[in-house]
């Protein structure tokens, strides 16, 4: 953490160059409206938020006396509006509230903190259960509230259209969603995932279960963009990394199914020495629940991309031990800066971070040291400074890669194996390091330009 | 392993699964089938059984802990629903089960908003005995303790149950009363106090089905909502009223599934739907029901349509209706110019939902159809529109074309066929018709499965010419106006129009033939009217306005996706039956009121607190109790209130406690 220490100068001597910038950006604005007020209704909360460090910077003096002064000093970049729309109700409830204590961490740490020069004004807002209600949210925090600024969601349909709403607003955008499209297909210029994606852990656990655990490999599947995702990769991951590899079989069960008697009787009376289970959440703990009850585990290995999850493991407990999973992060590793992190969390929430909150809290971090290393609280001079930029997070130091604007995130294969308490406890394997985990952009599909 | 222990093990898991929906189903059927109730919150009875087996296994063990939450549990969510039949179902009696529709929505939002406050969003797991959760063998065989344990609560639950229905005096009367309630009551049974003990008891039938599923799955706040529309099938599949059809269809539902799963794996998840239509279809009754019992069909109940003729006079009625219109024609002027440029977004989103409502009021509020299917037309609409958008032309009109024909076709075919059943099992066909449609959606590639269809831009013209819908900006005296006011205007204008013409209908012949047909099917064929064809013919019309409203929903700017959740999920059926009933039925406006009305609610809640859904759970049951008719009928019950004597006493209104017994 030595780095941000060091462009406090820096990001000093940008503050006039910024405020040139804003009053341009503002222009710029009126120029499109053609006329002062076209100007202030488009920018009108931010321009609001800022009016107070506007004056600041307007008078040197002032400017000084607010870097010379100690904790918690309105600093020199003011004060900035960020989005944090979670799904708190619907289908990811159980993840979107872990999602949210990470941003809120984070908000409450940078604004304690003098290793930046702003302060995170979050508004939150409740995705909801489905794309409709979470693209109303994002556009009242990003309309109403003025954020340029927008952490958050999970489902990939909502994340997706997310993407669109920040290529159309022109906001930066951190995705919660793990599908690739959001840093593949459909990625844009104003998209940055903190989160690992698919292929990410697809990389971890395909070359080791196939050379591993046995060549002939059954896929289940939830049958939804997720399922698929996981099947594409995982399949293609396999074939490249041993010529053994055999698909015994696939099935798929409806997003949201409760009951796999069926499947696990298909998969149990097959060949397969190991199962890829293409599923998360409830339907994932479901699996794994009846799969250890009707004796499956003993027959084949089971390998969820998600099954180290803290909810996962927290819902399946002892049936978990013995399968095996991808790892996106889990508060155990001692990567990057994750000590004080999960330090950190359990003194406010007492409780482990999961990937979930992971996210939430790298995110923010990186939407303020993204503004801190640009000097500028625009969010075309903080796209600039992202992409292509590396820094530390909990998972040690990433890079925003500039292709496709996706972390290189280090990924593990993992095994759960009997913890202390009730739950089973995640067994690092292998790790895969993030360079090597990250797919080129071009064979994800994005094509910035 | 040979092939026919294969399929051994998959008969037994048919007959597990099947012995679920039992467990499921047992609860809803007594009170669906028996006291016409249509229960939604019989979801979260369920989860509150399994909840409160959670908290008796945490600190007993489960050990102990499992049989005890067994017997606890249940008996203290019985207590629950003797509390709701009393408080909250009794006053409903009498009117039609549509009622219950929105009580019982309010219902699952506040138990549903207690359980996620009381024992967090967590999945959790319900710790069985250690005996019940390992696998056992024989002859090559292998099967799970659990599973074994399942088929058997539910064999004693359904045999128990069933002997209690045929056996006792007590069941005896409930019977007596499904057939014919008053006459139970004529002959001096207190028949009321019965249906409470059957309430309580469909309630702790769910709870036990929760604590037994628990163990199997785990316990989540979602848990409720994911049984509610299976349990209904079952029941109406079964034959409503008929326990044993409740029971054969579960078995056959649960086997046929599971077999379909490993023999035909294209048909996951229709099975059930397909299964429900096709049963509706040869048999209208289901497998067991008995045409003569009740059901909906003779025993509709009355209908309460808003109420909003009395206070104002005609001319006062139309300024207002032109005041309103004004009002919301300088609505986005006076948006924009105090920088709120969000509310115009937020009244896009009612606008179309208003239109939705519009289209269900139109076939609910005249000819008394009911349908729990309509997100079906309106999602259609919006597929129609986005994919017209993408692939034909990038034009709004071609998009509102699409929207349009498409639904409408759509309409005419699942009319044709769910006409033919009325009341209740029209509900439900229209229901599995709509699950149908949602589950589709995930299966072909043309629609972008679970995460929907992106990337498409409406044109304001024609043929590709135009500027892009979405990158409009013009200037009028110094206020930039974006794409979502030009929307607006757009909405307003399609919903102004749409509701004039809706209006044209009703008030023209072929309106006052579907009043009559909603008040009497029979009277109505009687004297030489074609109901079905009417009744079609409403439904198409129908139909093609969700659509609309669908497309409009494509081609507003500030949309982004189309997703299945967003447009096809049974709940926007429920929803928009619940906008209706909160508007008004029957004055085609109320419901658009009632849109808005809902939808700024959710919105202005959802902001302030994350109890926002137990708020409106309690509006909408204070609503059904104390306003029966809708918003539209406050202006009346005010005036009453307050001794007002301007134009005549609602229609109605103070019939309220006369019907409370039918």
């Amino acid at each position: 953490m030595h780095e941000p220490e060091g462009r406090l100068s820096e990001t000093r001597s940008h503050t006039r160059r910024r405020f040139l910038a804003l009053a341009g950006a503002a222009g710029a604005v009126g120029l499109a409206g053609c006329g002062g007020d076209g100007g202030d209704s488009g920018n009108g909360d931010s321009g609001g938020d800022g009016g107070g460090s506007d004056g600041g910077d307007g008078d040197g003096g002032d400017t000084d006396d607010d870097g010379g002064s100690t904790d918690g000093s309105p600093s020199d970049l003011g004060s900035v509006t960020v989005g944090v729309v979670n799904p708190i109700t619907g289908a990811y409830s159980s993840l979107g509230p872990g999602q949210r204590n990470g941003a809120k961490l984070a908000v409450s740490q940078i604004n304690d903190s003098d290793e930046y020069d702003l302060e995170l004004d979050a508004v939150y807002e409740d995705t909801g259960t489905e794309a409709g209600a979470a693209q109303q949210s994002a556009q009242k925090v990003v309309q109403e509230d003025g954020a340029q600024y927008l952490f958050g969601a999970i489902s990939s349909s909502v994340a997706l259209s997310l993407n669109e709403f920040a290529a159309q607003e022109e906001f930066i955008y951190f995705p919660g969603g793990a599908a690739v499209p959001i840093t593949g297909q459909a990625c844009n210029e104003w998209v940055f995932r903190v989160e690992t994606n698919t292929a990410q852990v697809a990389e971890a656990i395909s070359a080791y279960t196939v050379n591993n655990l046995g060549s002939n490999v059954w896929f289940h599947i939830a049958d939804y963009a997720y399922g698929d995702s996981v099947y594409n990769r995982t399949k293609s991951r396999m074939q490249a990394a041993n010529d053994d590899f055999t698909e015994v079989g696939k099935t798929a069960s409806e997003l949201g199914s409760s009951n796999f008697g069926s499947f696990i009787t298909q998969i149990g009376n097959s060949e397969a020495d190991a199962a890829i289970l293409g599923m998360t959440g409830g339907d994932l703990i479901n699996f794994v629940n009846q799969a250890a009850e009707e004796g499956l585990k003993d027959q084949v290995a089971l390998v969820g991309p998600t099954m180290s999850f803290l909810v996962v493991r927290g819902a399946t407990k002892g049936n978990a031990v013995g399968t095996f999973g991808g790892v996106r992060y889990t508060a155990a590793l001692d990567t990057g800066d994750n000590g004080q992190f999960v330090d950190a969390f359990n003194s406010e929430y007492d409780a482990t971070p999961d990937n979930f909150e992971r996210v939430g809290y790298d995110s923010l971090r990186l939407i303020a040291k993204g503004m801190q290393e640009a000097g500028s609280t625009d969010p075309a001079d903080a796209r600039d400074a992202l992409a292509g930029g590396t820094f530390t997070t909990v998972l040690g130091d990433v890079t925003l890669r500039e292709g496709d604007h996706q972390a290189t995130n280090p990924t593990w294969m993992s095994e759960m194996v009997a913890g202390d308490g009730e739950l089973a406890a995640v067994d690092l394997l292998e790790k895969t390091e993030g360079e090597e985990a990250l797919p080129p952009a071009s064979e994800l599909g994005c094509e910035m330009g | 392993m040979s092939a026919v222990a294969n399929a051994a093990e998959q008969l037994l898991n048919g007959v597990t699964l099947g012995m679920v929906y039992v467990l499921l189903a047992a609860g809803l059927s007594i009170i669906f089938g028996v006291m016409d109730v249509i229960n939604f919150s019989h979801g979260e009875l369920f989860a509150l059984g399994a909840y409160f087996a959670l908290s008796l296994v945490d600190p007993l063990g489960a050990n102990l802990g499992f049989p005890v939450a067994l017997v606890v549990a249940p008996l203290a969510v019985g207590v629950v629903g003797v509390a709701i039949e009393r408080f909250t179902v009794r006053p409903l009696y009498g009117r039609n089960p549509l009622y219950h529709i929105l009580l019982t929505f309010g219902l699952v939002l506040i138990i549903n908003d207690v359980i996620r406050f009381t024992w967090g969003q967590q999945q959790q797991q319900l710790a069985v005995p250690a005996v019940l959760s390992q696998p056992v063998g024989a002859f090559g065989v292998r099967v799970a303790v659990y599973n074994l344990f399942m088929i058997a609560i539910a064999a004693l639950l359904a045999a128990g149950t069933w002997l209690a229905l045929n056996r006792t005096r007590y069941g005896m009367v409930v019977r007596a009363g499904s057939q014919d309630r008053e006459m139970v009551r004529n002959v001096g049974i207190d028949i009321d106090r019965y249906y409470t003990l059957v309430f309580g008891f469909g309630a702790a039938l769910a709870a036990v089905g929760g604590i037994v599923l628990g163990g199997y799955q785990n316990v989540n706040p979602n848990m409720g909502g994911s049984v509610i529309i299976p349990a209904f099938i079952i029941v109406v599949l079964g034959g409503l009223g008929s326990f044993r059809g409740a029971v054969f269809g579960g078995l056959l539902v649960g086997v046929v599934q599971t077999l379909t799963r490993t023999y035909l794996p294209v048909l996951e998840g229709l099975t059930v739907f397909l299964l429900m239509i096709a049963v509706l279809l040869l048999k209208p009754q289901g497998l067991f029901g008995n045409p003569e019992w009740g059901g909906g069909g003779d025993e509709e109940g009355e209908l309460l349509v808003g109420a909003y003729g009395g206070v104002f006079a005609a001319g006062t009625r139309r300024r207002l209706g032109v005041l309103a219109v004004a009002g919301l024609a300088v609505f986005p002027v006076v948006a924009t110019v105090t920088d709120n440029g969000f509310y115009v977004t937020l009244a896009n989103t009612m606008l179309v939902w208003a239109l939705f409502a519009l289209s269900l009021d139109f076939v609910m509020g005249s000819a008394g159809l009911v349908s729990l299917g309509h997100a079906m037309f309106f999602g259609v609409g919006a597929y129609a529109g986005a994919l017209a958008l993408l692939h034909l032309a990038p034009s709004f009109l071609v998009a509102l074309l699409a929207a349009v024909l498409v639904p409408a076709a759509l309409a005419w075919v699942v009319g044709s066929l769910s006409i033919r059943v009325s009341g209740v099992y029209f509900a439900m066909i229209t229901l599995a018709f709509a699950e149908l449609v949602y589950s589709a959606v995930f299966k072909v590639e043309f629609t972008g499965g679970s995460d929907g269809l992106l990337g498409f831009d409406a044109l304001l013209g024609l043929a590709g010419v135009g500027p892009r819908l979405s990158e409009i900006e013009l200037t009028v005296a110094g206020v930039t106006v974006g794409s979502s006011v030009v929307f607006y205007y757009v909405a307003l204008a399609l919903a102004v129009g749409t509701l004039l013409v809706a209006r044209r209908f009703m008030n023209a012949p072929f309106g006052s033939v579907l009043q009559s047909i909603g008040e009497s099917d029979e009277r109505a064929a009687f004297v030489g009217y074609d109901v079905t064809r009417y009744k079609r013919r409403a439904f198409v019309i129908s139909g093609a306005i969700a659509g609309l409203a669908g497309g409009l929903l494509a081609v507003n700017p500030d949309t982004f996706v189309i997703s299945p959740d967003q447009t096809l999920h049974w709940i926007n059926s429920g929803e928009v039956i619940v906008m209706t009933l909160l508007g008004g039925m029957g004055t085609l406006f109320g419901p658009m009121i009632g849109a808005g009305v809902f939808i700024g609610a959710e919105d202005i809640l959802s902001s302030h607190t994350e109890q926002w859904r137990m708020i409106i759970g309690a509006v909408f049951v204070v609503f059904v109790l104390f306003v029966p008719r809708g918003l539209v009928s406050v202006p009346a019950l005010l005036a009453r209130r307050l001794g007002s004597d301007e134009g005549d006493p609602p229609l109605g209104v103070e019939d309220r406690e006369v019907n409370a017994d039918d």
